[in-house]
């Protein structure tokens, strides 16, 4: 039993959850975790393929996915921290200075 | 592709429960939990696949930094308990979501992809001679990319002190009236 397509379908299976995540759920910190998911959905599918193919280029844009995504998160919690200082909410709704 | 051994379903559970948990909890530490759970089942599939140093970095960088960050930033940033709201409406976003996956995954299971015979037997050497000579202007590109976000992360969570938006008015009071007090000791 070669796993690829199954794991294929679970690393759609992990973005979808990231994707609903991102849209049903109104706390930033939730959106944050959701798009962690799916780079990670990302990641689970690079490593999959470069099993299955033999090549070891996948794990070389595994370890740049890990990399962005820290670079990602640290500016994202910092910019929930500014935002919840001067709005003292996390509601994604409420973040709209820049509509009015 | 050699087979993967069965009991890599567990991991797929773990990491599915973890997923599960992550966007469902209300309390916001739970789903962090929940994100971590996901996570370290990820970090186990990656060994079953044959990257143990992937698996390692993983287990470092999501579980060990970026969940642990995002404990602190609930720390600074939220109270827990209040309720989130917001219109229920948005959960027909499931439906074409649902229909996404549908698509996607019944292609993936039909497909067959090119799957080769030669082992996964894949050496850290190899990754980086490839990472540091083939593609070196992504990674060089990518540590600044890293440098850029912590200098960036670090001025946007900076308390401004110059106009000190984030102090109450007892504070600014009480800020004013040291300043009062040092420049009185000052012209004495």
């Amino acid at each position: 039993m070669t796993m690829i397509n199954e794991l294929l379908v679970f690393a759609a299976v992990l973005f979808v959850i990231g994707v609903i995540g991102v849209i049903i759920r109104r706390n930033t910190l939730i959106v944050l975790m959701s798009v962690e998911l799916m780079l990670n959905a990302a990641n689970l599918t690079f490593i999959a393929f470069s099993r299955a193919r033999g090549d070891v280029l996948g794990h070389g844009f595994t370890l740049m996915i890990i990399a962005l995504a820290a670079a990602e998160a640290a500016v994202g919690l910092a910019i929930v921290v500014a935002v919840f200082r001067s709005h003292k909410t996390v509601n994604v709704d409420k973040f709209n200075l820049m509509k009015r | 592709m050699d087979a993967v051994h069965p009991s890599a379903w567990a991991f797929v559970v773990v990491a599915l429960g973890g997923a599960l948990l992550s966007v469902s909890l209300r309390n916001i530490l739970h789903a962090i939990f929940g994100l971590a759970l996901a996570l370290f089942g990820i970090a186990g599939l990656f060994l079953y696949l044959g990257s143990p140093f992937v698996a390692a970095m993983e287990v470092l960088i999501y579980v060990g930094g970026i969940s642990v960050a995002m404990v602190f930033a609930v720390m600074l940033a939220y109270s827990l308990g209040k309720k989130e709201g917001g219109s229920t409406r948005r959960f027909l976003a499931v439906v074409p979501v649902g229909g996404f996956f549908g698509v996607v995954g019944y292609a993936l299971l039909r497909a067959s992809f090119a799957v080769t015979s030669k082992t996964g037997s894949w050496d850290l050497k190899l990754v980086g001679r490839k990472l540091l000579l083939d593609y070196n202007v992504v990674f060089e590109a990518l540590s600044v990319v890293l440098l850029l976000a912590i200098v960036g992360a670090i001025i946007i969570a900076r308390r401004d002190e110059k106009t000190g938006d984030d102090k109450t008015a007892d504070e600014k009071a009480a800020s004013k009236g040291n300043d009062a007090a040092s420049a009185e000791e000052r012209a004495s």
